[in-house]
């Protein structure tokens, strides 16, 4: 069964948990379950790395911390998308697409192209 | 934020048994998963960034733990730092209470005093605080910016209580005199408008001699005393604490007593005092009070031309020319302050750059430079307020010693401790003080190469570079200011002897001067006369005389003429004159020489023609060489008739040595009235004058019983005038002294750590061919370089500084080249003493040892 999974290149696990929180209120777990889902299961976040980037995005102004109660009747702090965030989503999903078209680009070059 | 990783592992735990694993398998890979709960918990925090007072605490936990790691150099930093802030806040203490604190009346910025200013000989304005009565009604009616106003006068009076006559101090005052104060009787109540009449007999007590006579103030209300020998019943007594002027106990309506001189408009003999309406301001109301004085001057011209009149708030009235004093005194502890800041800033930078290593370390784990000096300053703060609250204690004994050594007449000095408002002039000291000193080490330490303070050993050859200049700059500083400090000491104390040498123009040495105020004043002259003859005869005695002031008092003057009076009388014009009554032989008692004619004798009583005596400042004035024996003189004391110059005496400072002698007239004491009946024997003992006093007062209250007497040697009397300068003196050379001390101990500091560091140098010099001779010589050049920097620029600012002396120089100016000379010899030899002995040690380092050792 083995998988083929991406590391995850530094910087874009911001850019991931802003997404995931962007489509609903999520708590810690939930942000990892859904980075899962929807990358069909390639991405793995580092779990301890997990809980950082969501204090250090709280502390930027981006995400919104709430206590809340989950599905299973826990208490657990749900995290929600402010406009500076969903602004910042944006952006870097911009600039990503970018840089990938670029990447992708200079990589398919063949040789009569150079 | 450890539920929220638990509620996370929790979930995690669920899935996995959702998905078929068992439980504790469950938890076991969900825990390994994750990965170290702390580490993230770390890692959280550090994300989010550490709040300002997390960082503080942090950086107080760890000051406190450099402290306790190094106690000795802690030690010496607060016990340098504590005898600066303790120095300062004792002087600041006296300051605060007698300068600054507030007057206790309800608002008190409103209370003014009222004097005439008139026009000085040399033709600047002075201000005369003696007022006339009739002047003082003018004002009165005419005047429409004051609430009250009231004149008073007040004088050491003898009163009876009971069986016992003692001298107390009386105040006459008119009608609105206490509603200027805003204040009622805290006992009975005040006068009515009978007891203002001539002849009433009703007074107010102050509560302290209330307590102090009858126990409790309402005791007091309905005792009799005997004052002016006359009964008078006590119907008020005024709050505790208020006691105004000059420790009044006693308040007596001024109307109550018939004063000739009140219609007379050229006596000016009462002082004045207002409250100034709430909307008054002191410009406003000064401009209406000279329109009036204008309006007078133009109605009497004989007496009022050239008067006007000056409101002054009363607190600085009260204070006089204690500011400058004060200020003086606290500016030179502030010096000593900055001199002990300069010192802990030497020693601070020592410590940091053996610290460099510690500061490379936090460096290459990612501080910033801030956080580094923030560190430092808050040591800094720690080592300061430390101190501070040493520096507390320090200051409560400083102050009890400042009010004990301190001259006479200070007001409200006793008040002086430490309140409020010290407290917060001790913090803001400490915390100015901490930046002070720390900045500089903590700037220059976080300026630090790393990578060559990490290797060790790359400190040892080269003498700290940028540490140097700012080290010895600090010196050099501590060196300047020290020079400042002890010149001002110098010329203080030069100034201080040279009072001293002033010849007086008498002898005080072995004379008893006993006041006494007989209560029956018709009486009064016998009573002197037979006292004069009881005390003649004792043994010890070798020559009695009597005097209404002795020399260093002033009690009466007066304007005089000779040989014909004028046909208009100007007194304004006219020659002044210090006024003096005498009993026979009062001259040789004091040890004034008689140079021309005779002097008083039994021939000049009550009904025999009128005689006076001059002194030779009198006589140069009026008569220039002439021989003034057998000339006429009028003087205007308490009549004009022509008086006989009989004889003339050697000159004496009648107001203290600082002043020239004044010219004087002397009258014989049983042909002229003399104030309040009272008079100071004098007497001339062979032996200690003390013992003679108890017999004195058993033979006056032998004569009169209810006579107050009050003795004292005119040693003593004299000594008074020489209180102020020496207290000047002594602080301000204790002060130079300190910073001395300070100085040289961080200049052997600074020369002893040199050494330290450079002693691989050297080893390497000598091993190279030097002797240890000139070893010896580079040591001292290079101490020297900074001693004579320091003093260059210290005898500059000595220049400089010292001018604001010029008040409290007596014949010395101050660019004094002695005491300059002597300032710089004795820093000269005694910063040469410190570099020379370290620069000893360091030429006598074998070089072997030197170069191996690191």
């Amino acid at each position: 069964m083995a998988k083929k999974s991406a590391d995850l290149l530094p910087g874009t696990l911001d850019m991931l948990i802003l997404k995931a929180v962007s489509l609903k209120p999520l708590h810690g777990y939930g942000v990892l379950l859904r980075i899962a889902q929807i990358s069909k299961d390639v991405l793995d976040v580092p779990q301890g790395s997990l809980y950082p980037a969501l204090y250090r995005l709280e502390h930027q102004g981006l995400i919104n911390a709430e206590w809340g109660e989950s599905e299973n009747k826990r208490r657990a702090k749900f995290y929600t998308l402010t406009p500076a965030g969903r602004k910042r989503l944006r952006e870097e999903t911009a600039s990503w697409n970018r840089l990938v078209a670029a990447i992708a680009s200079s990589l398919n070059a063949t040789p009569d192209e150079v | 934020m450890a539920d929220e990783m638990r509620a996370h592992l929790d979930m995690r735990v669920e899935d996995l048994v959702a998905a078929g694993m068992a439980r504790s398998e469950a938890e076991r890979c969900a825990r390994m998963e994750f990965g170290s709960i702390d580490g993230a918990k770390d890692d959280c925090r550090q994300a989010r960034g550490v709040s300002f007072v997390d960082a503080l605490g942090q950086d107080l936990r760890y000051a406190l733990r450099v402290l306790r790691r190094s106690p000795g150099f802690a030690l010496l930093c607060i016990g340098i730092m504590a005898v600066g802030i303790g120095a300062n806040t004792a002087v600041f203490s006296v300051v605060n209470a007698v300068l600054l604190k507030p007057l206790p009346y309800r608002d008190p910025g409103r209370i003014v005093t009222l004097s005439n200013v008139v026009r000085t000989p040399a033709g600047a304005h002075a201000l005369a605080k003696l007022i006339s009565v009739p002047d003082f009604q003018d004002w009165h009616d005419q005047s429409t910016v004051f609430d009250a106003m009231s004149y008073y006068a007040t004088r050491r009076v003898s009163v009876t209580v009971g069986t016992s006559a003692e001298y107390a101090r009386l105040t006459r005052v008119t009608q609105e005199f206490f509603r200027v104060f805003d204040i009622q009787p805290v006992a009975g109540r005040s006068f009515t408008a009978d007891e203002e009449q001539v002849g009433a007999g009703a007074v107010l007590v102050s509560s302290a001699y209330a307590r102090q006579h009858f126990v409790e103030p309402s005791r007091a209300l309905g005792q009799v005393l005997r004052v002016f020998d006359r009964p008078v019943t006590i119907v008020g007594a005024l709050p505790q604490g208020f006691d105004f002027p000059d420790g009044t106990e006693i308040w007596f309506p001024a109307t109550a007593l018939a004063s000739p001189s009140v219609t007379q408009r050229t006596s000016n003999n009462r002082l004045a005092i207002g409250r100034l309406k709430r909307d008054i301001t002191l410009p406003a109301a000064s401009a209406e009070m000279t329109a009036i004085a204008r309006r007078l001057e133009q109605a009497y011209p004989q007496s009022n031309s050239d008067k006007g009149i000056a409101l002054t708030p009363l607190l600085d009235d009260t204070v006089g020319d204690m500011g400058a004093m004060l200020y003086l005194l606290l500016g030179a502890v502030g010096l000593v302050l900055l001199i002990a800041c300069a010192n802990v800033a030497t020693l601070l930078l020592a410590k940091a750059t053996s610290r460099a290593h510690e500061m490379a370390i936090r460096a290459a784990l990612g501080a910033s430079r801030s956080r580094i000096v923030r560190q430092l300053l808050v040591e800094g703060l720690v080592l300061a307020i430390i101190a501070g609250v040493v520096g507390l204690v320090v200051a409560v004994w400083g102050t009890r010693a400042l009010v004990a050594i301190a001259p006479a007449g200070v007001p409200r000095l006793a008040q002086a401790g430490v309140d409020g408002t010290v407290l917060t002039f001790t913090l803001c000291v400490c915390t100015l003080i901490s930046v002070l000193f720390a900045l500089p080490p903590a700037l220059q330490v976080s300026q630090v190469d790393t990578n060559d303070s990490l290797q060790a050993s790359a400190g040892r050859t080269v003498v700290g570079g940028r540490g140097r200049t700012l080290r010895d700059a600090l010196v050099v500083a501590e060196i300047a200011l020290t020079v400042v400090l002890l010149t001002g000491g110098g010329l203080l104390v030069r100034s201080l002897l040279a009072l001293q040498q002033v010849s007086l123009g008498f002898r005080p040495e072995h004379v008893l001067a006993m006041e006494a105020t007989p209560q029956n004043v018709q009486r009064a002259k016998a009573f002197f006369t037979g006292l004069l003859t009881d005390v003649s005869v004792l043994p010890g005695v070798i020559a009695v005389g009597a005097i209404n002031a002795p020399p260093g008092n002033v009690d009466s003057t007066s304007t005089y003429w000779v040989d014909h009076l004028p046909k208009e009388l100007n007194m304004a014009t006219a020659p002044p004159a210090v006024m003096s009554v005498v009993a026979p032989g009062t001259f040789n008692a004091l040890g004034i020489p008689l140079r021309r004619g005779r002097d008083f004798g039994e021939g000049d009583a009550a009904d025999a023609p009128r005689t006076a005596i001059i002194n030779e400042s009198l006589a140069r004035q009026a008569f220039r060489n002439g021989d003034p024996l057998g000339h006429l003189i009028f003087c205007a004391f308490d009549s004009l008739e022509p008086m006989t110059i009989v004889g003339v005496v050697g000159d004496v400072r009648q107001y203290g040595p600082a002043r020239e002698a004044s010219p004087e007239c002397y009258l014989p004491y049983l042909q002229h009235g003399f104030n309040n009946a009272t008079l100071s024997i004098v007497v001339r003992t062979s032996g200690d004058p003390g013992f003679l006093a108890e017999t004195m007062r058993q033979k006056a209250h032998a004569r009169s019983p209810d006579v107050s007497v009050k003795a004292t040697t005119m040693d003593v009397l004299v000594g008074e005038h020489f209180a102020a300068p020496r207290f000047r003196a002594i602080l301000v050379t204790l002060f130079g002294a300190v910073a001395l001390s300070l100085a040289l101990a961080g200049i052997y500091g600074v020369m002893a750590y040199t050494i330290a560091q450079r002693s691989r140098e050297i080893g390497l010099r000598m091993a190279l061919g030097a002797t240890a001779q000139n070893v010896l010589w580079m040591m001292l050049r290079q101490g020297g370089q900074i001693v004579a920097a320091g003093l260059l620029i210290g005898l500059v600012g000595a220049a400089a500084m010292t001018r604001l002396l010029t008040t409290f120089l007596f014949e010395i100016r101050p660019n004094d080249g002695i005491t300059y000379a002597s300032v710089v010899a004795l820093l000269g030899v005694m910063s040469t003493l410190t570099i020379y002995l370290p620069a000893r040690r360091s030429s006598k380092v074998e070089p072997l040892i030197a170069l191996r050792a690191d």
